[in-house]
């Protein structure tokens, strides 16, 4: 195979918030090689966008990249000046995104728009912009070209409007086109008109395409190769087939099965993933989807796995992976998606937690609790922040505990 | 407690029967500006049964929130009737139809917009009992702790702002909500469009137990149509206005009776690499005409593949007719919807 155009080698992204730091990405590597679609799936919150603001130096402040290479070219993106970069920046690399109307300048028209993109940059030749400005709205299929380049954002409808963004990033004839979730905005048949345009400059002219998106079914049709994120890491990465065929992420797995499908028997019950993601701030200890995964085992809860190679080119990071499950948790017929349903394994509770569950009882079943557990009283009293946090729902707990400490 | 006390013991209804809602020749146009008039609601027709989900799909701007809205009665219909329950929504006002209301809740779109963030959960969930005067006291908050649990939220939850909450929680204290006063029908417009996808099953398993649970009937509107079809008996198309085709979910996939949703159908993306590979889209030039001033006869003829334009798609509406035992279609050539446009891949 040839060498990558783009490769992410252990990109790591925080945002430092006042709450702490929010580790969006961790950990991230991927590769782009030439004329390639790669999609990168998730759901929000899932790092997926960040990892492309990262590529492209768009971070902004409290957020920053923390660790980690991005090379273009021989060129390391995260160490280049900020001029360097600019002159990467849609002209060797674009980018669309989602909202295509607050991406725009409501007062510009869309030709001056098009054509400023390619007068940042001096690819294009002086003369050859006005008529490539036309020539890139016709490519993009936008119908009266010559007239509608006149026309100003709001004149255009939302599909027409990701078509003209599309042609901005177009313009200086980019290696790589990042499209962040360019078709979730737009109606399902819009959406098939831009995924069957993104399919087109693929093929016509060998653009490479990353596709970040929440929905598998557009990254089915239009990607060849796939990354799955969940938590700010990447938990499984392979070609599109097997990814879609032969999951081995638990994750990945209860993501296929969780959706409706249109082709699909109705009758059947969604399994659904119970739970939410996890807080970025404080991600859980192990591996970041033990408290979902109905697989988990021991190993889980102490120890992160790694994204490693599993054969066929797939990589996944699990320490049980599903053709494990099937074998010995019987996975193929499972029905309850319980944490922990499959393999029997509940995680170690930890303070807090046992506080969290003491919060959803009635106040004399805690109290009643707490007396048959002397341990658990005397933890308590020594760990103001979980006594606060029971204090919330039951304050006449706080009292036990003070009757405790006196009683010593 | 039991959620049993919610509502009277439940009885499965008979399939046949009167409908429990019934809409006849719908009509909702808005005035805009200089003499424009904005057709958003054009003459629909439909009955729901009770206990049954009809879905009903479209694209934006089709008209099938203001459909919700004039069947919950929060708009004020230009002309034709809301039958709920024998009675005509449309002739009463005031204090009679608040009565009504009790019957018909909604759940919304968007769970950020639709919960008050200065109110605590426990009062957004028995403001529709406060309202309508019918539990106080300790009787409320232990109607609300168990509304709570019915959804699947910690009950001691009831103190807390909506902001302490994700997504698809807030969707279920919109849920929690709706179900207060025991109501014969939800309206669910768009109500996990804006929940991520393993959130979304979540929400749609809480919505199919609890129709079990409770013996609601569901009018389900939503753009995805793979979501309509997995929680409808029935699914209803929409198109600038006015209802194109009305199939039972079951048959809607294998075949088509309108061009619209043929092309609907063709454009969802399966997640599976393999079936989109043979995909064949029917792809719909352009977009959606604006309803102010919507094309002639057929509203679809402007993009419609099959169209006779010029000719009769141009100049005659279609009626909606009965094509095939239990589906309806509005286009003048169901026949060559099945011969001319391709197969659908992977239908089964």
């Amino acid at each position: 195979m040839s060498r990558p155009i783009l490769e992410v080698k252990n990109l790591s992204t925080s945002f430092f918030t006042d709450d702490g730091e929010v580790k969006a990405v961790r950990n991230v590597s991927f590769e782009l090689f030439p004329g390639e679609t790669l999609g990168i799936v998730g759901e929000s919150g899932c790092g997926k966008s960040v990892t492309a603001m990262s590529i492209l130096g768009l971070v902004q402040r409290p957020g920053k990249i923390v660790s980690g290479q991005i090379m273009f070219k021989d060129k390391d993106l995260t160490k280049v000046s900020a001029e360097e970069l600019r002159q990467v920046r849609g002209r060797d690399i674009a980018m669309i995104f989602q909202d295509p109307l607050s991406s725009m300048n409501p007062v510009l028209r869309i030709g001056f728009q098009i054509d400023e993109a390619m007068k940042a940059h001096n690819k294009i030749q002086k003369d050859d912009i006005a008529p490539r400005g036309i020539e890139l709205l016709k490519q993009v299929r936008v119908p009266d070209a010559e007239r509608r380049i006149k026309d100003y954002p709001h004149q255009f409808s939302g599909g027409m409007r990701q078509r003209a963004m599309i042609a901005m990033g177009l313009s200086n004839r980019p290696e790589v086109l990042i499209a962040d979730e360019p078709t979730t905005a737009l109606d399902v048949t819009v959406q098939a008109q831009i995924l069957e345009l993104l399919r087109d400059l693929n093929q016509d002219m060998g653009m490479s395409i990353i596709l970040i998106t929440h929905n598998l079914g557009v990254v089915a049709g239009l990607c060849k190769r796939v990354v799955v994120m969940y938590a700010g890491e990447i938990v499984e990465e392979g070609p599109v087939e097997q990814i879609f065929e032969n999951p081995q992420h638990p994750y990945t797995w209860s993501l296929l099965r969780s959706l409706p499908r249109v082709d699909s028997n109705r009758q059947e019950r969604l399994r659904s993933i119970e739970g939410l993601p996890p807080d970025l701030i404080a991600p859980p200890p192990g591996c970041e989807f033990n408290p979902r995964c109905p697989f988990r085992i021991e190993k889980c809860f102490s120890e992160d796995p790694e994204l490693e190679p599993i054969g066929n080119a797939q990589h996944v990071a699990c320490w049980v992976t599903m053709t494990r499950a099937f074998a010995e948790m019987g996975a193929a017929t499972i029905t309850d998606t319980r944490p922990g349903a499959a393999s029997g394994v509940r995680p170690p509770k930890d303070l807090l937690e046992v506080v969290a569950d003491l919060r959803t009882l009635a106040e004399p079943e805690v109290l009643e609790t707490l007396a048959q557990d002397p341990a658990l009283l005397e933890k308590l009293s020594q760990e103001p922040a979980a006594l606060e946090r029971l204090n919330e729902d039951h304050p006449a707990v706080i009292e036990k505990v003070i009757e405790n400490l006196s009683d010593d | 407690m039991t959620s049993a006390t919610l509502t009277t013991p439940v009885t499965r209804p008979e399939p046949t029967g009167e409908p429990l809602l019934r809409v006849v020749d719908a009509v909702k146009h808005f005035h805009i500006g200089v003499g424009g008039w904005l057709k958003a609601v054009d003459g629909v027709n439909f009955e729901i049964m009770p206990g049954e989900t009809l879905g009903l799909v479209g694209e934006s701007g089709c008209g099938k929130s203001t459909l919700a809205r004039l069947v919950t009665q929060l708009l004020p219909v230009t002309s034709g009737q809301v039958i709920f329950d024998g009675i005509d929504l449309t002739t009463l006002r005031g204090e009679k139809l608040r009565q009504q209301r009790k019957q018909l809740q909604m759940i919304f779109q968007d769970p950020y917009a639709s919960l008050d963030p200065r109110m605590t959960i426990g009062d957004i969930i028995a403001e529709p009992l406060v309202n309508f005067g019918l539990l106080r006291g300790r009787h409320k908050d232990a109607k609300v702790q168990e509304l709570l649990k019915v959804v699947g939220l910690n009950p001691y939850f009831n103190n807390r702002y909506p902001h302490e909450f994700s997504g698809g929680q807030r969707q279920r204290i919109g849920i929690a909500r709706a179900l207060a006063l025991n109501p014969k029908l939800i309206v669910c417009d768009e109500p996990v469009s804006a929940l991520d996808v393993s959130i979304q099953a979540q929400i749609i398993n809480l919505l199919e137990d609890l129709q079990k649970e409770f013996n609601l009937t569901y009018l389900f509107i939503a753009h995805d149509l793979s979501v309509v079809r997995h929680i409808s008996k029935r699914v209803m198309v929409m198109y600038l206005g006015k209802i194109v085709e009305v199939s039972p979910s079951e048959e809607l996939y294998t075949s088509q009776e309108h061009p619209y949703t043929k092309a609907l159908l063709s454009s969802i993306p399966v997640p599976d690499p393999r079936i989109e590979s043979q995909r064949r889209l029917i792809e719909l030039h352009g977009e959606i005409p604006s309803p102010m001033n919507p094309p002639s006869g057929c509203h679809f003829h402007t993009r419609c593949p099959i169209a006779q334009v010029p000719g009769i798609c141009a100049d005659e509406e279609p009626p909606l007719e009965e094509k095939a035992p239990g589906r309806f279609a509005a286009c003048h050539f169901s026949e060559k919807v099945r011969t001319e446009l391709t197969a659908l891949p992977g239908g089964a």
